[in-house]
């Protein structure tokens, strides 16, 4: 990442007579929503380096159409903030054109379930790019993907799609849980030299928390939410909070949950989870995503391949179900919540 | 200057005669003689080259050559038109633009061999390696030149494709991204009839070269076999671009003289008598002609020129069965540009696997 | 120099073309990718460039014949010495190598190419069989199960989890003989240490002090007529049992007896014990025989050896790990005392003290088993003067040492009452000769006998 002077970005808009005041970067720590977080670490990036570009629908003049980018595009300008024409492929393929003159586009994908007309884009071309040319062409891309459900909304807006981009080699692929990981590791993401896919979990983008201006804990490590001794409970996404939610009322039935988000799903910090498991020997794996091919199984696999003498018992998984995102009146009972969590619990501890 | 008249244009007839095209002719002005004979020589040598690449295939060399055999003034014309500066972004079929670009002959054939995903740093000649993925490219070419559009140079990206590339999605969303953005980027598609074995009116309904209006791109349709009209096209495509004029669509209209790759039978889904029809309007044969009556081939032009060939096609040959293998752990190689902790112990434990077998050859049987 | 070109595969998936005709006869020079003749494979008719320029000795097949993919259909002549990078070629008649235009075998040529490749690799044919690895198959990763003891009923696998799996291996315990207590019979680490605790002692074992452990019938045991009791042969017993045979019947056992005067080392025992700096030190006559042990050790270290078979080598231990037989719950055990030698009297002492409460407890850990170099068997605990006890597996020397009786004994030329201790030393013949065994028994005796002699002998 190249650090250059913060000189005056130009203010052209395409929207006539939209002044909007310039607002500055982060500077200390302050109290904000995800998405707030989010805009705050777009800023910094595009501050810190003029190769920073964004592409995406609606992110311009309307700001996202969860306003993570607003602002924005009154600060840096129509050609580092493109609304592009609505086309998924396109988005992502532009990028590619853009990563080979040096810049470093960070793709919007409106939602989830929007992703997949881009999904050659990026499985065929962004993730084999470094290793097609041996190194000698590089994809900085950050693809910005809102994920998960819990907002009552219609088909395709609740997908939770990460583990075709974790089975796919060369991308890396992160979630945030909260403000704090928001602004950090979006910056990370735009910085890294690899492509990212950086999963928000759209129902807490509303969600207020302390953010300090800093990079943190580089984004291939997990962080313990929670310290616990009597099982370990792994989680992403929107679920760290369920999950902490979880941890703190089993701590009312004396049983100690030890709860680690994720934060990267590929890679996957193996070493912060192999030493809770030896700490506590149970595991359970909690994700939105559906069972069958998730990443719950593959984390468990390796597990068992790593810790199999510290295993008390079998690790389990809470997921969505092997079914379709169901609609709204159903999402509650596909969604894990903190009772299904603890029923987990429960059985990997023997309770039940 | 959108061209959707039936009859793409041509400067050079099938006699080898100069025809008058008022508005491409100042485009090729300067062609006398000598540069003529420049494109000829190309033109002779990747024949030769694609013609030696077919051989190694069929001698075990190379897994897979897809020949350009009735294309070359399609490519050859174009790729002498491009800057240095300029990037292009190929299909998988480019190779006589990627010898025109000055890539190693070895470095061709490299990814035909199966050494490697690629032959060449892109970076070094300004030229995409291969996309295999149909089309996939032309959105690449989009954003590099929206890009250059940032950056307020002049360069120019030109994208290759077929006939049958143009069904797909992608080149369609490229060319909604172009017309959008006024980007600097020419549309090379050159219709060579066939995709496989599916003629190209399985693909278009009326002349390709019709779609990009409907973008909001001009197009110029011209005889892809004669390489003065495609040397003219692509320059005021180029031109255009550079002078913020925004894309432009070209269809060379040529024919696949070979199968689709050296696995494919024509046989099976061509009628001989079209194979027979298109040779006749083969790109070095008219050019050939026209040098002839322009006093250019001497018999020591001619000497030289196979000479040229010929050296080529053994510098290939050599290149090609020279090749080392790669070796086996190298299939863990740049996967990811920062380390991954997982992958590294996944390369650890074969590392450690192929060790147990003892001895220093780790290449392994029957591979 | 002689070439055979076999027929490649041509790019249309198939094994076998038809040679349609020849373009070139034997004795007809060609120049690389000449077009030597026409090949038929479906309803295509291909031309095959030559791969060398070169003469044309054999065409292996006329015309009209259909020839196997990678079947010799010409031989050239491409004259000339051989190149630097090129070997002579295979023998026509090995039909199954692959390419014969470049020297190594290529292996794509094995293969039938595709649209888009090379193809898939042809199949060998014949038995599968692995790549060979140099030396043995490796073992299991896990420990080996001691042997075998029938399933339960049911011919079920015993369940349990991973760690006590572990345990139950490293302390050689079979799960099938464990009874599980847990959730749908689980066997949990608790089981496997009752299980421990519950083995039946044999009569003849060694206890240590007063050991309380009624014998309680083992798991497992299966009921026998009303004249005999049958138990299964498992576990410590098995264990103790084959280490003893082993080392009864491989190393020539020699005793010697030697008793001795201790009342000297009795009346010191009763001063520490009385001076304030000693009196928690615990230090009792067994202390003092290991500390005896370690000096005489130093004086005759042909003791504290090992026969080493297998390298054809005397193993001299340049240290003291001093094993104390010891009756646990589960049977005979022999703790050792690491570096025993450096220990002082209250080290030993400690030590000894440490030892016997693990073993009591049954908690001695399974390093502690492992790694002795000699060995002190107390019998007098059980009243006993003198035995011929057998040798720790892999050591060369093992004293006896009996009860403390009072007897009439010479004193000053006079009779008395003295306390009076024999000791029986052990030895394997093939590392200490008699001369050895007696001057390390003496040394011992001499100490007891008059603990300041320990100045002339340090």
């Amino acid at each position: 990442m190249t650090m250059t002077t913060m000189t005056n970005p130009a203010t052209v808009s395409t929207v006539p007579g939209l002044t909007a005041p310039t607002p500055t970067a982060l500077t200390e720590t302050k109290t904000l929503t995800m998405s707030k977080a989010i805009n705050e670490g777009l800023r910094q990036a595009m501050l810190e380096d003029p190769k920073v570009v964004l592409l995406g629908e609606d992110i311009g003049a309307l700001g996202g159409v969860f306003r993570v980018t607003s602002d924005l595009l009154a600060q840096f300008g129509a050609r580092r903030i493109i609304d592009t024409p609505l086309a998924e492929s396109a988005i992502i393929g532009t990028a590619v054109g853009l990563a080979y003159r040096g810049y470093r586009p960070v793709c919007e994908i409106q939602f989830d379930g929007f992703i997949f007309p881009g999904f050659d884009q990026i499985v065929s071309q962004i993730a084999k790019f470094h290793y097609r040319t041996q190194g000698a062409v590089r994809m900085p891309i950050t693809i910005r993907v809102p994920f998960g459900g819990g907002i009552g909304a219609a088909e395709h807006h609740s997908e939770s799609p990460e583990a075709y981009f974790t089975h796919t080699s060369g991308l890396r692929v992160i979630a945030v849980s909260n403000p704090q990981d928001a602004y950090s590791l979006v910056r990370q993401a735009i910085a890294s030299d690899d492509p990212v896919l950086y999963f928000e979990p759209k129902r807490r983008y509303h969600v207020k928390g302390e953010v300090v201006p800093e990079l943190g804990p580089p984004m291939e490590q997990a962080v313990i939410v929670h310290p616990g001794t009597d099982v370990t409970l792994l989680a992403y996404g929107a679920l760290v909070s369920t999950a902490r939610d979880a941890a703190l009322a089993a701590a009312d039935e004396g049983v100690s949950i030890e709860v680690i988000d994720l934060r990267s799903l590929s890679p996957v910090d193996y070493a912060a989870v192999e030493a809770s498991v030896q700490k506590t020997g149970h595991l359970v794996v909690t994700h939105e995503a559906a069972q069958s091919g998730g990443l719950g199984g593959e984390i468990i696999a390796a597990v068992t391949e790593r810790c199999f003498n510290y295993l008390e018992s079998a690790p389990l998984r809470v997921t969505g179900f092997d079914v379709p995102y169901p609609p709204a009146k159903l999402e509650s009972y596909h969604l894990p919540d903190l009772d299904r969590i603890l029923d987990g619990v429960d059985r990997v501890l023997g309770r039940r | 200057m959108s061209d959707s008249s039936p009859q793409p244009v041509q400067l050079l007839s099938l006699d080898g005669e100069r025809m008058p095209h008022g508005d491409f002719d100042p485009w090729v002005a300067d062609l006398d003689g000598p540069a003529l004979l420049a494109l000829y020589r190309d033109m002779v040598v990747v024949r030769r080259i694609d013609t030696e690449a077919t051989a190694l295939q069929r001698q075990g060399e190379l897994g897979l050559w897809p020949p350009l055999l009735g294309q070359e003034a399609a490519q050859v014309g174009s790729a002498r038109a491009v800057r240095t500066d300029d990037f292009i972004f190929p299909s998988y079929r480019e190779n006589a633009v990627a010898y025109c670009r000055g890539v190693a002959l070895t470095d061709i054939v490299k990814v035909w061999r199966g050494n490697a995903q690629s032959g060449w740093d892109p970076y070094t000649v300004n030229m995409a390696t291969p996309a295999i993925i149909i089309g996939a490219q032309t959105l690449h070419a989009t954003g590099w030149a929206i890009g250059a559009q940032n950056d307020e140079v002049d360069s120019v990206a030109i994208t290759y494709f077929g006939d049958g590339a143009t069904s797909q999605g992608d080149v369609n969303e490229a060319m909604v991204f172009a017309a959008s953005f006024q980007a600097p980027v020419v549309f090379f598609c050159q219709n060579n009839q066939w995709a496989i074995s599916e003629p190209v009116r399985v693909q278009a309904h009326r002349n390709i070269a019709d779609r990009a209006p409907g973008f909001g791109i001009p197009s110029l349709r011209i005889d892809g076999n004669d390489v003065l009209a495609v040397m003219a096209a692509t320059r005021i495509a180029l031109d255009r671009a550079r002078t913020g004029g925004g894309p432009t669509f070209i269809e060379a209209v040529t024919y696949r003289m070979g199968p689709h790759t050296t696995a494919d039978d024509p046989t099976r889904y061509r009628d001989p008598a079209e194979l027979a029809e298109w040779k006749t309007r083969d790109p070095l044969l008219r050019l050939h002609r026209l040098l002839t009556l322009l006093g250019e081939i001497t018999p020591e032009v001619a000497e030289a020129t196979q000479a040229l060939a010929d050296a080529a096609a053994a510098e290939l040959r050599a290149g090609c069965i020279g090749m080392p293998d790669p070796e086996p752990l190298s299939v863990f190689d740049h996967v990811y540009a920062t380390p991954n902790a997982t992958l590294e112990r996944q390369r650890t434990d074969y590392a450690a696997y192929l060790t147990s077998f003892g001895s220093s050859d780790q290449s392994g049987e029957g591979r | 120099m002689i070439q055979v070109f076999k027929l490649p595969d041509l790019g249309e998936g198939l094994t076998e073309s038809e040679i349609v005709a020849w373009l070139v006869a034997p004795g007809d020079e060609v120049t690389l990718n000449q077009h030597i003749a026409d090949v038929e494979t479906a309803k295509a008719v291909v031309e095959l460039p030559s791969p060398v320029a070169g003469v044309v000795r054999v065409l292996h097949q006329p015309a009209g014949v259909v020839v196997q993919v990678g079947e010799p259909i010409v031989t050239f002549d491409i004259g000339g010495a051989a190149e630097p990078d090129s070997a002579p070629t295979p023998e026509v008649e090995d039909a199954t190598e692959n390419s014969a235009v470049t020297e190594e075998p290529s292996p794509t040529e094995q293969r039938e190419a595709n649209l888009v490749g090379y193809g898939p690799a042809v199949e060998r044919g014949g038995h599968p069989q692995r790549r060979a690895r140099p030396g043995a198959v490796a073992a299991a990763p896990s420990a080996p199960d001691p042997a075998p003891t029938p399933a339960k009923s049911g011919g079920e696998r015993p369940r349990s989890t991973p760690p006590v799996r572990a345990l139950a291996r490293d302390l050689g315990i079979d799960l099938d003989t464990v009874a599980g207590t847990g959730l749908d019979g689980l066997i949990t680490r608790e089981d496997v240490r009752a299980h421990i605790s519950e083995s039946v002692p044999a009569s003849d074992q060694h206890e240590v002090a007063d050991s309380s452990g009624a014998p309680t019938a083992t798991p497992g045991t299966q009921p026998g007529t009303e004249r005999e009791t049958r138990t299964p042969i498992k576990s410590l017993r098995k264990l103790t049992a084959a280490a003893v045979v082993q080392s009864a019947f491989t190393a020539p056992h020699v005793t010697e007896f030697l008793t001795v005067d201790v009342t000297p080392t009795v009346e010191l025992l009763d001063s520490l014990r009385a001076d304030r700096q000693f009196a928690d030190a615990g230090i009792g006559i067994l202390a003092v025989v290991a500390k005896a042990l370690c000096l005489g050790v130093d004086r005759t270290p042909a003791v504290n050896t090992r026969w080493d078979e297998p390298a054809g080598e005397i193993v001299q231990y340049n240290y003291v790990n001093l094993g104390i037989a010891a009756a646990t719950p589960r049977g005979l055990l022999v703790p050792n005392i690491v570096d025993a030698d450096r220990l002082d009297l209250r080290g030993i002492a400690a030590a000894l003290a440490e030892l016997t409460t693990a073993a009591r407890a049954g908690t001695t850990a399974p390093a502690a088993l492992s790694g002795g170099t000699i060995t002190i068997t107390n019998i007098g605990v059980f009243g006993i003067d003198a035995g011929t006890p057998i040798l720790n597996p892999g050591e060369a020397a093992i004293l006896a040492m009996g009860a403390i009786r009072v007897l009439p004994w010479e004193y000053r030329g006079q009779v008395a009452l003295r306390k009076v201790l024999t000791l029986s030393l052990s030895f394997d013949h093939r590392l200490v000769d008699g001369e050895q065994g007696s001057r390390f028994l003496a040394d011992i005796g001499t100490i007891l006998a008059d603990p300041a002699r320990v100045l002339t002998m340090v």
